[in-house]
């Protein structure tokens, strides 16, 4: 505690143990946080409170809220929002973006390989158990060649830093990936708070991602079309993302719609307007794959469009992301990611996998029941952290209830080391002051038909509770402005 | 020797209360493929709404009708012509070769096949059945006798099953109708590593065969080196010039003859049934 005893840093303890995102191992500030930690240690302790006031109201009255779904009772949240932004250098970003853009590559290849030809399993890379044994596998897809090739448009991937100083990815996320108007958000109100800092640094823009996105949508249109009509279709306001579909049906100056304002007539979508019926040519759906259409999935949902699946099937319309990318983004298919990248794009994995043991496996199996205490066990098909057991966090009668889950279904869990998330100052309210938090990266890629695009920036989400490492919004995580710097500092 | 047949199809949904609006769709078309060409179809509805062709999610031809205007019964009636091309099954399996078993266990052919080796809720065998594969004859015969197996153990009756009844059940009660034996077949072969899928379509019933005046389910599997070959277990038959296929799928819910989403509240009824007539064709 030498250099950086200041008022709002007085109670800061750097933990050894773990990589410090602005704090090296000597506790000198790194260089490319130097600026910004002079700046904010002009601040009092009270100013903070201030700022940190300012910034929430500013999301409370844009409306950015989300909901938590608990045991007996959804919660509408405001996403807590820490003003002290994270900062990427130039070389260090250019290694994440070329890394999951080369991951999303991979996972499209994937996906189309197991909705055709199968060439991945037969040639026993990936066994065939993790297809023919995933609930979200769409029978309905096999063969069926979605427009441009591409299936997932749209990938969050997750990074964190270990206290090796390395990003390991910890998933992919292609189903429908969520945050990105968090993303912009954080930028918009960290701008209204404390707009100097931006003075000294130049950060990329993080506004240009919904024009990006509709570019991407408009390079799969169905084929015969001109100017294609796209939408954004979500389950309704009660979703938890639903602030999310609004934004980006706006930014994109694109309808929002539900599934009710659709329908199908001689395989064509249309939407219903007050002018009579429009045809709807790439729809960014925002609904899981079961609810999208009655007739083909789960009858009894509303969500969807009756007729839509044909629609789509017949070349009509454009889904996006397609349907059955769940299969990819199972955790167990993430284990396979360094020789699934190897097998179709013939590279190395620029970005570190975290090993994974694959409780299918009996030998594996056996080392994970031995070892709980020092894992993490998740199940392969859950999302948003719910189900997740952190081994050295589990009394002794809850490792044995864990070891029993895990043996009564082996196939449904993976184990992998207890990675250390790096940490990053964070304001904390009741001690109006900054403490180290464990914090991730949520990156966003864009693929298209001859386009990518891979947004400069991303969400960091901060577990607020101390020492709490599940940073997903729905376990109580909170969010930073991250910027990524432009190469001419 | 080929067979003309003309089909019809007819249905009547009632609601208790006024719709206001539906979608059906109709999987009731028979395909064309090697064994069977459609000549001519035709689909009409008491409400007069323009018929649509679709298709479902296996690509198999639908017909879709979607009233914006309400009702409180509808009637429809579709006709099919057809020629069904005399075929002989047992030249196909002749090509069944010695190594037709390693085939089957090999891993291209397990991933080619995958979705029809899947257990599904209505297709997973739940406990050992008193029949077992014999290894020294072949795929084809084993599968013969699989449906001879059923056939004789198991009791046409109707009305002692439903469409979601399980195997459990059925293999309990010893009775059911050709859906129940139809995916008691399918979970038997998938068992032992065959890819079977549900067939739904028309039974020519002039020679007294089961099937009720009704949709007809039987199962194809898979032999390696043959290709899918159609049997029909609620008969003992090969599924050869007296079955017309509609669609296949994993098991009935991939292929049942009328889904759709009904704007109403309060119950609803279909019924339907199914009229089948031969002739020879004179060369």
């Amino acid at each position: 505690m030498k250099e950086h005893s200041k008022p709002t840093f007085e109670s800061y303890n750097r933990d050894p143990k773990l990589y410090d995102e602005i704090f090296d191992e000597n506790d000198n500030v790194r260089n490319i946080y130097a600026t910004l930690f002079d700046l904010y240690s002009e601040h009092s302790a009270k100013d903070f409170a201030r700022l940190n006031d300012k910034a929430k109201a500013s999301f409370f009255n844009q409306g950015i809220t989300f909901q938590v779904y608990g045991d007996h009772e959804v919660k509408e949240k405001i996403f807590p929002f820490d003003l002290f932004p994270r900062i990427i250098d130039p070389q260090e970003w250019q290694v994440i973006e070329n890394g999951v853009l080369q991951r999303s590559k991979a996972l499209n290849h994937f996906l189309w390989d197991v909705y055709h030809e199968k060439n991945i399993i037969k040639e026993g890379i990936v066994p065939l158990e993790l297809i023919s044994s995933s609930a979200n596998y769409l029978d309905q897809m096999n063969g069926f060649d979605p427009p441009g090739g591409i299936y997932n448009h749209i990938s969050g991937t997750d990074l964190i830093k270990h206290s090796d100083g390395q990003y390991y990815v910890l998933e992919d996320n292609i189903r429908c990936p969520s945050g990105v108007s968090y993303v912009i958000c954080n930028r918009t109100a960290l701008k209204r708070a404390l707009f100097g800092v931006f003075n000294h640094y130049k950060t990329h823009t993080v506004t240009n991602y919904a024009e990006n996105l509709l570019e991407i949508l408009e390079t799969v249109k169905p084929k015969g079309v001109d100017i294609p009509n796209c939408v954004v279709i979500t389950p309704g306001i009660y979703n938890s993302a639903y602030y999310e579909h609004s934004y980006l049906a706006k930014a994109m100056g694109v309808e929002l719609v539900e599934g009710r304002d659709l329908f199908v007539e001689n395989d064509f979508v249309y939407m219903k307007t007050i002018t009579g019926p429009e045809k709807v040519d790439v729809i960014y759906r925002r609904i899981d794959d079961q609810f999208l259409d009655p007739l083909e999935f789960k009858p009894d949902s509303a969500l969807g469009v009756p007729g839509l699946m044909a629609a789509y099937k017949q070349g009509n319309v454009c889904l996006v992301n397609a349907p059955g990318t769940g299969v990819a983004d199972d955790k167990a298919i993430y284990t396979y990611m360094p020789e699934i990248i190897k097998y179709y794009l013939d590279e190395e994995p620029i970005l570190n996998n975290v090993p994974t043991y694959h409780c299918s496996r009996p030998d594996e199996l056996k080392y994970v029941l031995e070892n709980i205490s020092e894992l993490v066990i998740k199940p392969v098909d859950e999302a948003g952290g719910y189900g997740i057991s952190i081994g050295n966090r589990l009394t002794k009668e809850e490792i044995e209830e864990v070891k029993e889950t895990v043996k009564a279904s082996p196939r449904k869990y993976i184990a992998q080391p207890i990675m250390s998330l790096s940490v990053h100052p964070t304001y904390i309210e009741e001690n109006e002051s900054f403490e180290p938090r464990h914090v991730d990266l949520r990156t966003f890629t864009l693929l298209g038909d001859q386009k990518e695009f891979v947004l400069k920036g991303g969400l960091t989400r901060v577990a607020l509770r101390k020492g709490n490492l599940i940073v997903n919004s729905s376990q109580g995580g909170g969010s930073k402005d991250t910027w990524v710097l432009k190469n001419n500092q | 020797m080929d067979l003309d047949y003309h089909i019809r199809y007819s249905a009547t949904n009632t609601y208790e209360n006024q719709a206001a609006g539906a979608l059906w769709q109709f999987l009731i078309i028979p395909e064309s493929n090697d064994s069977q060409e459609l000549i001519s179809d035709s689909f009409t509805n008491s409400l007069k709404i323009k018929t649509e062709k679709s298709i479902n999610g296996y690509n198999f031809k639908t017909y879709r009708i979607r009233p914006t205007e309400s009702f409180e019964a509808v009637e429809f009636n579709a006709d099919f012509h057809l020629i069904k091309k005399a075929e002989n099954i047992f030249e196909k399996v002749a090509n069944a070769t010695g190594e037709e078993y390693n085939h089957l266990r090999s891993i291209g052919f397990r991933a080619e096949n995958d979705i029809f080796l899947r257990n599904t809720l209505l297709t997973t065998l739940p406990q050992e059945v008193e029949f077992k594969f014999d290894e020294s004859i072949s795929i084809f015969e084993n599968l013969q006798k699989l449906n001879a197996w059923i056939y004789e153990e198991f009791t046409f009756k109707t009305d002692v099953t439903d469409i979601d009844t399980d195997l459990n059940h059925i293999l309990e009660i010893k009775q059911g109708v050709c859906q129940d034996f139809a995916h008691l077949f399918i979970a038997i072969a998938k068992n032992f590593g065959i890819p079977s899928r549900y067939v739904s379509g028309y039974l020519h019933q002039g020679n007294g065969y089961f099937g009720d005046s009704q949709m007809h389910a039987w199962v194809e599997c898979n032999i390696p080196g043959a290709g899918w070959i159609g049997f029909d277990p609620t008969n003992n038959l090969l599924a050869v010039e007296n079955h017309i296929k509609v669609a296949h799928g994993k098991d009935y819910s991939d292929c049942p003859p009328l889904k759709g989403v009904v704007y109403s509240s309060g119950k609803n009824e279909t019924e339907y049934t199914v009229q089948v007539l031969a002739h020879q064709q004179q060369q």
